[in-house]
């Protein structure tokens, strides 16, 4: 992750405060990063060690990791995440997008309906989703289908919406129109147009929002754990509160089991890392 | 651990494993069209945890060994966590698919038995010969408009554990009364060992020691009286028992993480030896046979008051929840048949056993056979609870109250012990619950 | 374009995203407020009681505590997270190596679940096998409750919710430093403005509108601070450390008093709306990019 070159305040100071400074960040950085490395540790040691002498490096074991893998369905955990997440973030950006489309592009006989309709979507961006948990539950128990992923993946495409909508018919209204135009004078019909000339210019925006998207249905818990009490619908960020249940005595396996649900998220964030981070800061910054 | 827990499961009202389970919703929908496949008739069970094999062994190795006996009855297991479990039995009963047979509070129990959703068992238990087999007091206790409905699920027999080598190490000796306790309290804490091992955090219900000392401040008359709101919860009497949990916290009885530690980490101080007396019951029995403080630990009722109420030798040995039968079986004899055969089971000698080996205390007046080694620490449980002259309460007190009265019961208790509630605050905060409903 | 807009092509546009939303955002939230004013509970129907939930809940001393608990989070986060992130974001604009490095390291906290956020920090915190206790043991400390007393806890989430945002909020701050004009910077600099008098002078008044931005970012998060709470503390020792959203929970799925818990989660609407709309009137006002 280089920084790109040039944009830098040119400073005129000397070097004494260089050293300071590059001293102070590496010392704040590993203050961030040292809870994490604290569980790393734990989680090879056993587990009476971490009560009497969590510093020990000379017991260190795996043990640990092969317990919670036995006892973590981690396969089936990550494969329902990814289910939850794809099916959420596909149709969620679908219809947002065709939403969004809809309010920017298309003529409407009243335009008053049209800012209507926008202000009401974006009108989610207020509420906590708390407020929908106890709603939702007992929406999903009348529709039969609590106890499915459709549960959960309902609620999540709703959520999504207002946020999706805020972003997308921002980059729509400053999206130059001449392609589309273009593309009607060549007879395409409304399907063409969004998928074969809109859709593709806005690729980035779209990367955006399913990044946020993403990391949201991975990382949300309060739904999931009202929402899905199937063990075999369990998501990863389910699986963490069930080694409470599972480990409360077992340090050493509750550790290897958050390591286990911790590591690939932040290997594939190391991939990533430049647009996760412009997903998760896209609302704030672009406004 | 769940394994040996089943009990402290049922009472995990927190949402911690919310999630965990078997949807009942579509178990609903499956048992309500059961097939009868081969001649074989298909009963549902629905429990309160979420895998009932792990947390509640003994249901389980009875329905094997049921569906053994019996191989043309099906019994369907499902379960989920206490709060979803009613959550789908509430709704089940609105749309008349509850399962046939099912754990539920009494409470629950007694709303469904109006609204005509249950069976009366009188006439079925008397058939089978169960009702004289069980205590009276529970059936009293499961006994409504003169219709019995439900049979006690499992035992709940709660005390204190005591670790006697570590009061001989400390050259004390057992205590009997609470001045008594509060002496050793006081002893131990200078020689800074705990006295009595609690662990609030995740496990607010872990209180069942002070429960029976609502007991012996007379909570069994003023039932009815809190019940229909003649009587109040900051009465003298109660105020007094807070007041007794304050001393004993000021004599440094508890440890200093009661609030940080879970009721596993508590359990593990005492199997550590690390405190005298551990604040559980039977469901414990099999964690501390296996630990080395076995050979040294007893079962004790808890200390008698001479300022208490009413009777003062009482064990709490009481019947936990019901398992109650839907009213639909009745109409349909085959499926009314296997729910016979499954109670007579249940409540038969070798069904007893079956809880007996499970670490449990059986229900009936069954007489289990014991290993004097390998069950020592059921064994000295079982013991305490049939001495002489000693009577159990009809019910646990927290159990005859709706989930938030009885939330309310386990904060004020937890909040003196954590010195965050006075004796009189505390008393008020569950008067406040009672009078919200 | 009007020959694309016709009413029916509107509609197939419009109306999924219309319906999921209307069904399962706004049709839950008129339901909660519906709820609010019933007494709900348990396995026995609802009545309605116009606004007693809302009376209770003054009388409710547990309420009561979770909203100073979450207002205390609230200005602890607030005063400390906004000055220092923005102090790190200028920190980063230095010539420090591997920075870039350093950055993705910081914001590492902002993905990692809230849930997995407090159970790591139960390793920090808890009085018995925290590391916290265990550094501080060998310097003669007696051990702290961080978490499980009534005094503490509150801090302790409010440090671990700093913990959690401090490199989002640097992000920000920092995408908002480059966005900065660099021959402003440089006439200033050139002017002989000290590091100090740019900052205070240049920097901070052009930063107005992100500093605005993090700010309500940062209170609306703390309005959703629920998993932390969760994990550390379970609200308590009784209920001290609750916060608005982990009490309505307890309420709501714990104690099964449902109408109370609407009443609170209407609470955390109200305050929740009021905050994001100033949010979205600040960033309307003045876009960023």
């Amino acid at each position: 992750m280089p920084t790109p070159p040039g944009r830098r305040a040119p400073r005129r100071r000397g070097r004494r405060p260089a050293i300071i400074i590059s001293a102070a960040a590496y010392l704040i950085t590993f203050l961030v990063v040292l809870p994490i490395l604290w569980i790393t540790l734990l989680s090879f040691q056993q587990s009476d060690t971490i009560l009497s002498d969590p510093f020990a490096l000379d017991s260190l074991t795996l043990d640990n990791y092969r317990n919670a893998l036995e006892t973590l369905p981690l396969v089936r955990m990550y494969a329902n995440t990814i289910i939850i997440a794809v099916a959420s973030v596909t149709v969620g950006t679908a219809v947002s997008f065709m939403v969004s489309f809809a309010l920017t592009r298309m003529v409407f006989r009243r335009r008053r309906t049209q800012s209507f309709l926008r202000f009401y979507l974006l009108s989610g961006l207020a509420v906590p989703v708390y407020v929908l948990l106890f709603p939702v539950y007992r929406l999903d128990l009348a529709l039969g289908i609590y106890g499915t992923y459709l549960a959960v993946v309902i609620p999540y495409i709703a959520v999504s919406i207002p946020f999706n909508t805020l972003l997308l018919t921002g980059f729509l209204r400053d999206f130059p129109s001449e392609l589309e135009e273009a593309a009607i004078m060549d007879g395409a019909g409304l399907f063409r147009i969004c998928w074969s000339v809109v859709l593709p210019a806005m690729r980035p925006i779209l990367a955006t929002i399913v990044i946020f998207n993403v990391v949201y249905v991975f990382n949300e818990f309060p739904f999931v754990s009202i929402l899905i009490n199937d063990p075999d619908l369990a998501t990863v960020s389910l699986a963490v509160s069930r080694f409470q249940g599972q480990y409360t005595v077992d340090y050493g396996g509750m550790m290897a089991a958050a390591t286990l649900v911790l590591l690939p998220q932040l290997a594939i964030y190391a991939v990533f890392q430049r647009h996760v981070i412009a997903g998760l800061t896209a609302g704030a910054v672009k406004g | 651990m769940p394994g040996q827990n089943p009990s402290w499961s049922r009472r995990l009202r927190r949402p911690v494993g919310v999630g965990l389970a078997v949807t009942a919703i579509l178990s609903l929908a499956a048992c309500s069209s059961d097939a009868d496949e081969g001649g074989k008739t298909t009963i549902t069970l629905s429990m309160q945890n979420a895998d009932v094999k792990t947390a509640d062994p003994a249901t389980w190795a009875i329905v094997e060994a049921f569906e053994d006996a019996n191989p043309d009855v099906d019994v369907e297991v499902s379960g989920q966590p206490v709060a979803e479990h009613l959550q789908s039995l509430s709704i089940a009963a609105q749309s008349d698919t509850l399962p046939d047979v099912f754990w539920v509070y009494k409470a629950n129990a007694e709303e469904m038995l109006e609204g005509d959703r249950l069976m009366d068992l009188s006439p079925v238990l008397d058939e089978l010969g169960i009702l004289d087999r069980l205590p009276d007091s529970t059936v009293a206790n499961y006994t409504a408009d003169g219709k019995v409905f439900g049979a006690p699920y499992q035992g709940l027999l709660t005390g204190l554990w005591v670790n006697s080598k570590v009061l001989a190490d400390n050259g004390l000796s057992m205590p009997k009364t609470f001045d008594d306790l509060l002496a050793v309290a006081r002893a131990l804490d200078a020689k800074g060992v705990v006295t009595i091992s609690n662990g609030a955090s995740q496990s607010a219900f872990s209180v069942w020691q002070f429960l029976v000392w609502l007991d012996r401040f007379g909570f069994e008359d003023k039932a009815d009286g809190l019940l229909d709101g003649s009587e109040k919860w900051d009465n003298p009497d109660f105020i007094r028992m807070y007041e007794h949990i304050a001393e004993l916290r000021d004599a440094g009885a508890f440890s200093s993480n009661v609030s940080t530690q879970t009721y596993q980490q508590a359990v593990d101080q005492f199997l550590q030896g690390k405190a005298a007396f551990l604040d559980s019951g039977v469901w414990a029995a099999s964690a501390i046979q296996e630990s080395k403080v076995a050979p040294d630990v007893d079962f004790w009722r808890g200390p008698e008051f001479s300022d208490g109420v009413g009777e003062q030798n009482i064990v709490m040995n009481v019947a936990s929840a019901p398992l109650v039968v839907a009213e639909k079986v009745a109409e349909d004899d085959a499926k009314l048949d296997a729910v016979k055969d499954f109670l007579e089971f249940y409540y038969s000698d070798e069904g007893q056993q079956i809880l007996v080996d499970n670490g449990q205390p059986p229900v009936t007046d069954y007489e289990p056979k014991l290993d004097p080694v390998k069950q020592s620490v059921l064994a000295s449980a079982i013991d305490e609870a049939q001495a002489d002259d000693v009577t159990s309460p009809e019910s646990q007190p927290d159990l005859l109250f709706p989930v938030d009265v009885s939330n309310a019961i386990y904060d004020s208790i937890y909040g003196v012990i954590q010195d965050q509630l006075s004796p009189s605050e505390a008393a008020a905060l569950v008067q406040k619950a009672l009078d919200n409903q | 374009m009007v020959w694309v807009s016709s009413p029916w092509k509107i509609a197939l546009m419009v109306f999924p995203a219309f319906i999921l939303f209307t069904a399962f955002f706004i049709y839950p939230v008129v339901y909660a407020g519906g709820y609010s004013l019933t007494d709900a509970a348990g396995f026995s129907g609802a009545e309605f009681v116009g606004l007693d939930n809302y009376l209770a809940l003054a009388e409710d001393s547990f309420f009561r505590r979770s909203v100073t608990n979450t207002l205390l989070i609230l200005v602890l986060s607030v005063t400390f997270l906004v000055p220092a992130s923005f102090g790190l974001a200028l920190l980063m604009q230095q010539r420090v190596r591997a920075a870039g490095a350093l950055r993705a390291l910081l914001f590492g906290p902002a993905i990692v679940a809230p849930i997995l956020v407090g159970l790591v920090w139960v390793f920090i915190l808890d009085p018995r096998v925290g590391l916290l206790n265990h550094l501080l043991e060998p310097l003669g400390v007696p051990p702290v409750q961080w978490i499980g007393s009534d005094s503490l806890a509150p801090y302790s989430i409010a440090v671990v919710f700093i913990w959690a945002s401090v490199g989002f909020a640097m992000t920000i701050f920092y995408a908002g430093l480059r966005l900065l004009p660099a021959e402003v910077m440089e006439a200033s600099s050139l002017d002989g403005a000290s590091g100090w008098q740019q900052l205070r002078y240049v920097t901070i008044p052009m930063m107005r509108e992100t500093i605005g931005i993090v700010s309500l970012l940062l209170i609306t998060n703390v309005f959703k601070i629920f998993e932390l709470v969760y994990m550390l503390t379970g609200g308590g020792p009784v209920h001290s450390s609750e916060t608005l959203v982990s009490y309505m929970y307890f309420v709501t799925f714990t104690d099964q008093r449902y109408g109370s818990g609407m009443t609170i989660a209407m609470v955390v609407f109200v305050i929740g709306a009021l905050t994001s709309l100033a949010y979205l009137a600040l960033s309307r006002r003045g876009r960023l990019a």
